[in-house]
């Protein structure tokens, strides 16, 4: 835990005075087949105002299920979700969350399905300017020449794409991410990084961001937060101390990320080892 | 085209025998409708030329004949008025079973305990032919076109009821949860996804309904009716005008290939998203 003491943290004075998130005890149990199965045990977990947080371990060790609790898709067993201070009950519409699974209507052109969290009565939008955002973002993630292509005629990368367009474009307070983009290649995946950085940056967005890959986490996030495999629990919190704008196709390079991403390894190996085992 | 076909083993035996001139022919569009017309023709001219005694002719009638009295129903107005019966009956009693299966399979397929308790009784009636109620409906609504229209209208019913639930149930809750969290309500879950969702298994509902519906009018015409093409075969039989029945039945088969032709166009239509 030393490295929490080693600079004061951008994250830490915020989380203080105004959590955005903060789950207090909670822990979620599923019945499969008669048997209690437990999916996370209790944790504990404050996300500040505009923090980036990036959540990463082992398969199957809960990461999901903690994101699911945030967006109120599941109510925790026990303990609480807070956010903004006020328990979530039911589907938190205060969040924008792009699930593992692409959610796209099927039926709908890319274009349109970017588009509909604006045709919605709640931020109802003129024609000519949804139609213009949508433009803006199928420029933003790379879709130009696909928007009237139908979700079952993109890739696995190009529904991805759509899917993070879509939640993207009403600019949600908080964005949940669950391995947004496992799905793409290497080159893409740093355009991808950058854009993101940049567009949660410049909306404050807080955002609470899933991921297998530890570079992806550092390159990020100014929290990382290392669950243990199931049933999974909070094992360490690391603050990453890595200046803000982070040049997301440089920093993989440098001496700090490689301490960071050396660190981050050692938590997570003994996790990652066992988890292969099960 | 012809690339196609010939990789069929059938295609490629004909073109090492000779015959591939005849296959390629028969792989186009052209050769296909040709081939077709030239069946039709020769069962039409055996039909005419078949050696026959009197007797015989009496039962089977000629085309000739037939071309004939079609020629004169058109001339006199009979195949407008019959066929416009039937059809309007089929397309009032259709439309109304549409309306109500797919409002009140919406609303079942929202309310699953609901479903749940009325299922058993949806599924008896489903099964039921519903043909046996045409004589119940003859006593309540007359012999008029009340009685017809409400038969076809309970069959289209239970057929577009039961898909347009099984519709709406499949519908993927990842989809309802993502626009959930997207701050739409619930009116707008139920028009831009439940429906749309279900849209597919309400078109083949429908699709399957028109031939019921169209089979239907038909048979309650056959019962008691006082026009209608159902009526027109029913009376020339009755009278032993055998040449008026063919006359009629054919233009019930060009109905049918009409109405199959125009389902199949709007399906292609409406779910191009589907690959």
């Amino acid at each position: 835990m030393d490295q929490m003491t080693l600079a004061p943290a951008r994250g830490a004075e915020r989380a203080v005075s105004e959590a955005k998130i903060r789950l207090h005890g909670a822990g979620k149990t599923f019945a499969v087949r008669g048997t209690e199965v437990e999916a996370l045990t209790p944790v504990d977990l404050e996300i500040g105002r505009e923090e980036f947080v990036a959540l990463v371990g082992p398969s199957g060790c809960g990461k999901s299920t903690i994101l699911n609790l945030v967006a109120g898709l599941l109510q925790p067993s026990a303990g609480s979700v807070l956010y903004d201070g006020a328990p979530v009950s039911g589907a938190n519409r205060r969040v924008g969350y792009l699930t593992q699974k692409d959610t796209l209507l099927p039926w709908r052109s890319t274009a349109d399905n970017i588009r509909i969290a604006l045709e919605l009565k709640c931020r109802a939008t003129p024609r000519r300017e949804a139609a213009d955002r949508v433009a803006q973002m199928i420029e933003l993630v790379g879709l130009k020449g696909f928007e009237h292509h139908f979700p079952a005629e993109l890739s696995g990368g190009m529904r991805k794409r759509a899917a993070l367009a879509r939640t993207l474009i009403y600019e949600p307070e908080t964005l949940l991410m669950d391995e947004p983009f496992g799905a793409l290649d290497a080159q893409l995946k740093l355009l991808m990084l950058d854009q993101l950085q940049r567009l949660t940056q410049h909306r404050r967005m807080t955002v609470m961001f899933v991921t297998h890959d530890l570079g992806e986490a550092i390159t990020l996030a100014d929290r990382i937060v290392v669950v243990s495999a199931r049933p999974g629990r909070v094992r360490a919190i690391h603050e990453v101390q890595l200046e803000r704008p982070r040049d997301v196709f440089k920093i993989r390079f440098t001496e700090d990320f490689a301490q960071q991403h050396e660190r981050l390894w050692d938590e997570l190996k003994d996790d990652i080892i066992k988890g292969t085992e099960v | 085209m012809a690339d196609q076909a010939a990789a069929t083993p059938l295609a490629f035996a004909g073109s090492r025998s000779g015959g591939s001139a005849l296959a390629r022919a028969l792989a186009t569009r052209g050769g296909r409708i040709g081939a077709r017309s030239a069946l039709v023709v020769l069962i039409l001219l055996a039909w005419q030329f078949a050696p026959a005694g009197r007797a015989t002719n009496f039962w089977l009638s000629s085309p000739s004949l037939i071309a004939g009295t079609l020629w004169q129903w058109i001339l006199d107005g009979t195949l407008w008025v019959h066929l416009q019966a039937t059809l309007a009956v089929m397309a009032e009693g259709y439309a109304l079973g549409c309306a109500a299966g797919i409002g009140l399979g919406i609303a079942l397929g929202l309310l699953p305990r609901l479903h749940r308790v009325l299922a058993p009784f949806l599924a008896g009636f489903y099964a039921m032919p519903k043909i046996a109620l045409a004589p119940l409906f003859i006593i309540l609504l007359g012999v008029g076109e009340a009685s017809k229209i409400a038969l076809v209208a309970i069959t289209v019913f239970f057929l577009v009821l039961t898909n347009t639930i099984d519709g709406v149930r499949d519908v993927d809750r990842d989809l309802v949860r993502a626009l959930t969290l997207m701050g739409a309500t619930r009116l707008e879950i139920i028009r831009k996804v439940l429906v749309r969702a279900a849209l597919p298994w309400i078109f083949t509902g429908m699709r399957i309904a028109v031939r019921y519906a169209f089979t239907n009018t038909l048979l309650a015409e056959l019962i008691a009716a006082n026009r209608g093409l159902g009526f027109l075969i029913e009376f020339n039989s009755g009278n032993f005008n055998i040449t008026g029945a063919y006359a009629g039945i054919a233009v019930l088969v060009l109905c049918s290939v009409l109405l199959t032709e125009l389902l199949s166009r709007l399906e292609t239509r409406v779910s191009r998203w589907r690959n």
